[in-house]
């Protein structure tokens, strides 16, 4: 049984129906990891009054009723989950893996090359680069329960666009500054976008919308842009443990 | 009995309710009425739960008509209502026959009027809520044609003598127009600002025509952030004050994205919320600082009237045999005279 030390925490008024805990230690993961394991304990104590928890990387927004609980009761939520993180087995949440293709530039990703001319690489080492690394859904972002990731080891933060698109498409794989993210929906978004995945991500016919959640594995696999359309009507869906794709 | 509703003239409205409060957690705004307290009291005056579904109809007029006779209540912002071509009043039960037309003209003086029908109307729920939310594409939109089930049919209520306004029920009606006094709390982030932060009590802002349900943008002379560096992405609540451009101020609504890495100046009160939602292009805003304390005890002050008026209309309707059966035979003789 994994123990969780959570981080010391700072609370901040957000208006009469939130509250905002930021982690506020040295270690980045050990934050990631007290807002997330703050914000299922919250989800799941049942206290009368409580919408629910917004978790990101450091923080997690906290919305209330505010005729049925005060800010300072939901204060006294917040320590006592804390608390109780302490005793949380975290061992039984083991992370479910997704298998990810993209078919990269051209149509697909229209900025693969502005990304690489800014980073001063090739395009075949900007994909190389995507593909090498092992995502962690940090959080879900917006729009529509966007995962939210750690970016790839790029030399350096990948600016966000002088003007954001009016509308990026479903499927679209972007990176900005230090993260990576799918948009499970088209929105506009002035991210990066360097390739596309031909799976739907989101469904709202399905509770929850979107398959993964904080904590799982996302991998990128690259396929030629013929392939696109073999996989469409495809969902995004977990691997089967132990099974490669 | 139910009956059909036939939207004739749909403006801008859709069906909505008071949000998907579990949406957030998913990633969605929460969305839903953008005027809280005018959708609760629409569905309290029309017999409903708070939270039924009910028809938000934003600055365009509208008309319906009804299969079978029904009894509405309209809320929100000042507008002309007719039943059946006579004048009707807002704030009040109605009712209406089978085949009357409902129409809702010159909405004036503010922007969304809410409109519930007794029983409520049929409508597709996503996590636990009808709320559209274009991101995701869920929600209804009227267009000319829809037809909404109602759920219950309600006989004619009608005072027999010249068709006076059956009901009195006196409720407070938010007051509105176009100069707004819109009160928050200090913001999360309100230290990044420094000083520049009071330039949002002593200007007076323009409420711009790109304002929608995910936010309103206010020109006017902005505050500015003193610390630089990027802000990791943290949840935002609704009422968030923002200064994303050196153009305009951003003030998030109910339909904002939930995550967000702009520092937060300041958080607009609920009760500060629905004042917003009646704001039209070119309005004057004007924002005062108020404590959590204080806006929690107005928040609370306002939603304790809305009781009062539930047991007002659960006792006249009570006493109608609305929802029920006529009670008024059972009261003494004394109290009738």
């Amino acid at each position: 049984m994994s123990v969780l030390t959570a981080s010391p925490t700072e609370i901040y008024e957000s208006g009469d129906s939130a509250v905002r805990v930021v982690a506020i230690s040295e270690a980045s993961e050990q934050n990631w990891l007290t807002v997330h394991g703050l914000a299922n304990w919250l989800e799941n104590c049942g206290a009368e009054g409580l919408h629910g928890a917004v978790p990101t990387y450091d923080s997690v927004l906290v919305e209330f009723d505010p005729l049925l609980v005060s800010a300072r009761q939901v204060r006294a939520f917040v320590k006592l989950g804390l608390l109780e993180l302490a005793h949380a087995d975290e061992s039984a949440k083991a992370p479910r893996e997704f298998d990810v293709p993209v078919v990269y530039g051209g149509g697909y990703g229209p900025d693969l090359e502005r990304v690489a001319e800014h980073q001063g690489i090739s395009v075949e080492e900007v994909i190389r680069l995507h593909i090498e690394k092992t995502y962690t859904v940090r959080c879900l972002g917006a729009p529509a329960g966007s995962p939210m990731m750690d970016g790839p080891a790029f030399p350096k933060p990948v600016p966000r666009l002088k003007d954001p698109r009016l509308s990026v498409p479903a499927g679209a794989v972007s990176v900005a500054g230090r993260q990576a993210v799918i948009a499970p929906a088209m929105a506009p978004g002035g991210w990066c976008v360097i390739g596309q995945t031909p799976f739907s991500v989101l469904n709202i016919r399905r509770e929850p919308l979107v398959p993964y959640k904080p904590g799982d594995i996302l991998r990128f696999r690259q396929i030629r842009p013929e392939e696109f359309s073999d996989y469409a009507g495809l969902e995004l869906e977990p691997l089967e443990p132990g099974v490669q794709p | 009995m139910t009956g059909e509703i036939l939207i004739q003239q749909p403006g801008n409205s859709v069906v909505t309710d008071l949000g998907r409060t579990r949406g957030p957690r998913f990633g969605l705004p929460v969305n839903g009425a953008l005027d809280q307290y005018s959708a609760r009291a629409a569905n309290i005056l029309a017999g409903n739960l708070d939270n039924h579904p009910l028809v938000e109809i934003t600055a365009l007029d509208f008309r319906m008509k009804a299969t079978t006779d029904i009894l509405i209540a309209v809320t929100g912002a000042p507008l002309t209502l007719t039943v059946g071509g006579r004048p009707a009043s807002q704030w009040e039960p109605v009712s209406v026959r089978a085949g009357e037309s409902v129409s809702l003209r010159g909405i004036h003086r503010g922007l969304r009027a809410y409109l519930a029908i007794h029983g409520s109307v049929e409508a597709e729920t996503l996590l636990g809520s009808a709320a559209p939310d274009t991101v995701v594409g869920f929600g209804l939109q009227l267009k000319e044609g829809t037809t909404l089930l109602t759920r219950r049919s309600v006989g004619p209520v009608r005072q027999p003598y010249f068709d006076l306004p059956l009901f009195r029920l006196g409720l407070e009606r938010p007051s509105m127009g176009s100069d707004l006094l819109v009160d928050v709390t200090d913001g999360p982030d309100v230290a990044e600002f420094g000083e520049s932060g009071e330039l949002l009590f002593t200007t007076e802002y323009a409420v711009s025509g790109r304002s929608n349900h995910i936010g309103l943008r206010l020109g006017g002379e902005l505050p500015e952030r003193t610390t630089t560096g990027e802000v990791l992405s943290r949840g935002v609540p609704v009422g968030a004050v923002e200064v994303p451009s050196r153009e305009e101020l951003l003030v998030l609504h109910r339909g904002r994205g939930v995550t967000a890495g702009y520092p937060v100046l300041a958080v607009v009160t609920s009760t500060g919320l629905d004042v917003l939602a009646q704001a039209r292009p070119g309005d004057k805003v004007r924002f005062r600082k108020t404590t959590v304390a204080e806006a929690t005890a107005v928040h609370r002050r306002s939603r304790a009237q809305l009781e009062t008026l539930r047991e007002s209309v659960n006792t006249v309707f009570g006493l109608l045999g609305i929802g029920c059966r006529p009670q008024w035979q059972d009261l003494p003789v004394a109290a009738c005279s």
